[in-house]
C-alpha cells in the first residue's frame, strides 16, 4: 500500500521540471482559452470586450494580490467579503455622501484601507495568539466585518457624491479605467513587497518550511500578523473600488470575492500548501478566471453558472497541484 | 487487532482534557435561559420555548451532520448551500413525486455529500477547499434550476407533517431533529464507527496503519452531513411553503458556531453530536435573546464571528498541532 511506506524524496530534477511546468502552465492556458473563445465568438474578440474584461478584473486583481501573500504562507483567508463590506461602508460614509455631512475625500479612502488593515491584524492575532486555524479565524472575522457593515448601513443606503472617487470607475487613461491602473499599481507594489522586502521573503519561507525558519531563530509570529494585515489593506482598497463602481456603499460589496480570489490565486499557480506562487502568478490567474467567465457568457452560458465554473476550476486546479506530491501527502484534512 | 490499539488511546486523551468542558455547552445553555428569564420574565413560557425549539430544528440537523465531518478532522462548508439546493429540488419535485420527493431529496443530498467526500479522499484536496468549491457549484446549480427565484409549493400536504406539534406543544421538526441526533449517536455507539471516526480525527496516519478504513469513514461522514442537510431542507420547505436558491445560506455560520460552541474540537477526534445539539440551542437562544436584552439584531453577525473564534480557541487540542496554518 502506498501509505505504509515513507516515500523517498523525489529526485531534485523532476521537482524542478514540475515547477517550471507549473509556472508556464497558467499563461499558456490563458492564451489557449482566449484563443478558443476568440474563435467561437466574434463579440468576444472585439477590442471593447477585451477592455471590458481587463476593467472588470481590477477589483479581483487587488483582492487576489492580498490573498496571495496569505496563501504563500500556507494559510487561507476567507475574510475578504466581510472586510470589503466594512470598508465599502466606511468609505461611503466618510467621503461626500447623502447620509451625513462628511467630506474627507482622500482621507476617507485611507481610513477604509486602514480599517481593512485592522481586520487583517485581527485575523492574524487570532491565528498566532489564540492558535485558531486561519480558515476559522478569518471566517469569524468575515462575519464580524459584515456585522460592522450592517451596523453602519443602518437601513439607509449611502450614495456617494465624491467626484474623484466616482471618477475612478468612469474616467479612462490610455483606454483603461483608473481602477485598472490602480490594480496594476497594486500588483506592482505586491510584487515589490514579495520580491524585495523581508515580509515577502519570509511569507515564502513560512509556507515552505515554518519549522526550519523557527529553528533558525526567526520570530515568525509578527510576520504572520503583518501578512494578514497587508492582505486586509488590499481588501480594504478592494472595498473602496467596489464602492466607486457602484456609487454606493453596500454590505454585500465583497460578496463572492473571497472565493473568486482563492480561485484566481490557485489557478495562477499558488499552492494552498504554501511556499510557491506569487503576485504575478495570481495576476495571470485573475485574467484566466475573468476570460473564462466572460467568454462563457459570450458563448451563451447562463451567468448563474459563474460560481459553479469557479468551483469546478478551483477543485481541479488544487487537485492538479497535489498530483506531484500525491504519495508524500499522507494526511489531508 | 491493531484497531483496538488506536481506540484504546482515544479515551486516555479524552480523560486528560478538563472534565468541565464536557458540561460547558449545558452550563452555557442553562445560564443563557436563566439570563433571558431575568431579562424578560415572559421568556420562560411554553409558547416561547416552543418557538425556540422550532427555530432551532434545521440548525440542529445541519450542525449534527457536519459534526461527524469535523470529528474526522475535516470541515464541511457546503451544508448551507446544499440545504438551499435541496429546498429547490423538493419544491420542484413535490408536484410530480408527492411524498416520495422527500426521500428523493434526502437521497440526492446524501449522494452529493458522498461525492464531495470522494473528491476529498481521492483527489487529496483539503476538505474545506472541496466544500468551498462545492458550495459555489451547488449555489450555481440552485440558481440555474430555480431560475434565481423562489419556487412556491402549492400543495404542501406531503411535507406538512413536519410542521405539526406533538401533543400540541413540542414541534414535530424538533422531535425529528432530536431523533436523528439520537440515531446518529446510537449508530456510532453500537458499531465500531465511533472508534473509527475518532481514530481518524485524532491521528489519521496511525488509524490508517492500524487498519481503519479511513477513506470510507470520511466519505461516510460527508454522506451523513449531506443527508442531514437534505432533511433540514425538508423542514425549511414545510415551514416556508417554498424553496429558494439562497434560503438556507445564512445558516452556515450559525451551524459552524453551534459545532464549536458545543465543544467539538475543530482539529478532530474530540466531541459528539449531542454537544452540537446543545450548541445549536445555545446559538438559537443567543439569536432570539439579543432583541430581548435590547441589542439590535445587526450585532448577530458580529456575535457569530466572535463566538466562532473564541470557541475554537478554547476547544482546540493544542498539543496535537505544533504549527497552525
Amino acid at each position: 500500500m502506498t501509505v505504509t511506506t515513507e516515500v523517498a524524496p523525489a529526485p531534485r530534477r523532476s521537482s524542478r521540471r514540475g515547477a517550471s511546468f507549473r509556472d508556464a502552465g497558467p499563461p499558456v492556458a490563458l492564451i489557449v482559452i482566449f484563443g478558443v473563445f476568440a474563435a467561437l465568438s466574434p463579440q468576444f474578440r472585439s477590442f471593447g470586450n477585451v477592455q471590458n474584461i481587463v476593467d472588470s478584473a481590477a477589483v479581483l486583481a487587488v483582492v487576489t494580490c492580498g490573498i496571495t501573500f496569505v496563501l504563500m504562507m500556507g494559510s487561507i483567508d476567507l475574510s475578504a467579503a466581510g472586510v470589503m463590506g466594512a470598508s465599502a461602508l466606511t468609505v461611503s460614509l466618510l467621503v461626500a455622501n447623502n447620509r451625513n455631512g462628511n467630506d474627507f475625500g482622500f482621507f476617507g479612502i485611507l481610513a477604509a484601507v486602514l480599517l481593512g488593515c485592522a481586520f487583517g491584524c485581527l485575523s492574524g492575532l487570532a491565528l498566532v495568539l489564540l492558535k485558531v486555524p486561519s480558515f476559522m479565524a478569518t471566517l469569524g472575522v468575515s462575519a464580524v466585518g459584515l456585522g460592522v457593515a450592517t451596523l453602519m448601513f443602518a437601513g439607509v443606503q449611502p450614495n456617494i457624491s465624491d467626484a474623484a472617487l466616482k471618477g475612478w470607475a468612469v474616467e479612462r487613461f490610455l483606454g483603461f479605467s483608473y481602477l485598472t491602473w490602480i490594480a496594476v499599481a497594486c500588483i506592482l507594489l505586491g510584487w515589490l513587497i514579495q520580491r524585495y522586502t523581508r515580509l515577502g521573503r519570509y511569507a515564502y519561507a513560512i509556507g515552505g518550511a515554518e519549522e526550519v525558519l523557527t529553528l533558525s531563530g526567526v520570530q515568525v509570529r509578527p510576520y504572520k500578523v503583518a501578512v494578514f494585515a497587508l492582505a486586509g489593506a488590499f481588501y480594504g482598497l478592494g472595498g473602496v473600488m467596489v464602492t466607486s463602481q457602484l456609487g454606493a456603499g453596500l454590505v454585500q460589496a465583497g460578496n463572492g470575492y473571497d472565493f473568486s480570489a482563492i480561485t484566481a490565486a490557485v489557478v495562477g499557480g499558488t499552492l494552498l500548501t504554501g511556499g510557491r506562487g506569487g503576485v504575478l502568478h495570481s495576476a495571470v490567474g485573475v485574467l484566466l478566471v475573468m476570460v473564462l467567465t466572460n467568454g462563457l457568457v459570450q458563448v451563451g452560458v447562463s451567468p448563474y453558472w459563474q460560481g459553479g465554473v469557479e468551483g469546478v476550476i478551483v477543485v481541479a486546479a488544487v487537485a492538479a497541484a497535489v498530483i506531484p506530491q500525491r504519495r508524500r501527502n499522507q494526511v489531508v484534512k | 487487532m491493531s484497531t483496538s490499539a488506536a481506540t484504546a488511546a482515544a479515551p486516555v486523551a479524552v480523560k486528560e482534557r478538563p472534565r468541565l468542558s464536557g458540561f460547558m455547552p449545558i452550563i452555557a445553555l442553562v445560564a443563557l435561559i436563566a439570563a433571558l428569564t431575568v431579562a424578560d420574565p415572559d421568556f420562560l413560557t411554553q409558547r416561547s420555548l416552543t418557538a425556540v425549539s422550532r427555530t432551532a430544528a434545521p440548525l440542529i440537523l445541519l450542525a449534527a451532520g457536519a459534526t461527524i465531518v469535523v470529528l474526522c478532522g475535516g470541515i464541511d462548508l457546503s451544508i448551507a448551500a446544499l440545504a438551499s439546493l435541496s429546498t429547490v429540488f423538493l419544491a420542484l419535485w413535490i408536484p410530480n413525486l408527492g411524498g416520495l420527493a422527500t426521500l428523493a431529496v434526502i437521497g440526492v443530498a446524501t449522494l452529493i455529500g458522498a461525492l464531495q467526500g470522494t473528491a476529498h479522499v481521492l483527489l487529496r484536496i483539503p476538505s474545506f477547499i472541496v466544500t468551498l468549491g462545492g458550495m459555489s457549484i451547488l449555489s450555481a446549480v440552485a440558481l440555474v434550476v430555480s431560475g434565481a427565484g423562489t419556487v412556491r409549493v402549492v400543495d404542501d400536504s406531503t411535507v406538512k407533517w413536519l410542521d405539526l406539534y406533538v401533543a400540541g406543544y413540542v414541534p414535530m421538526s424538533f422531535m425529528v431533529a432530536v431523533l436523528v441526533v439520537a440515531l446518529i449517536a446510537l449508530l456510532l455507539k453500537v458499531t465500531p464507527l465511533q472508534s473509527w471516526v475518532s481514530a481518524t480525527g485524532y491521528a489519521e496516519s496511525a488509524a490508517r496503519l492500524a487498519g481503519t478504513p479511513v477513506d470510507l469513514v470520511k466519505i461516510g461522514a460527508f454522506a451523513v452531513s449531506g443527508a442531514c442537510a437534505g432533511l433540514a431542507a425538508v423542514m425549511l420547505v414545510s415551514r416556508q411553503f417554498s424553496g429558494g436558491p439562497t434560503m438556507a445560506d445564512n445558516l452556515l455560520l450559525p451551524a459552524v458556531a453551534a459545532i464549536v460552541v458545543g465543544g467539538t474540537a475543530i482539529t478532530g477526534g474530540h466531541g459528539s453530536v449531542w454537544r452540537s445539539l446543545a450548541g445549536a440551542l445555545v446559538v438559537t437562544l443567543l439569536r432570539v435573546g439579543l432583541p430581548i436584552v435590547g441589542v439590535p439584531s445587526a450585532y448577530e453577525q458580529i456575535l457569530y464571528g466572535a463566538i466562532i473564534v473564541v470557541a475554537v480557541a478554547l476547544t482546540l487540542d493544542k498539543s496535537k498541532v505544533s504549527i497552525i496554518k
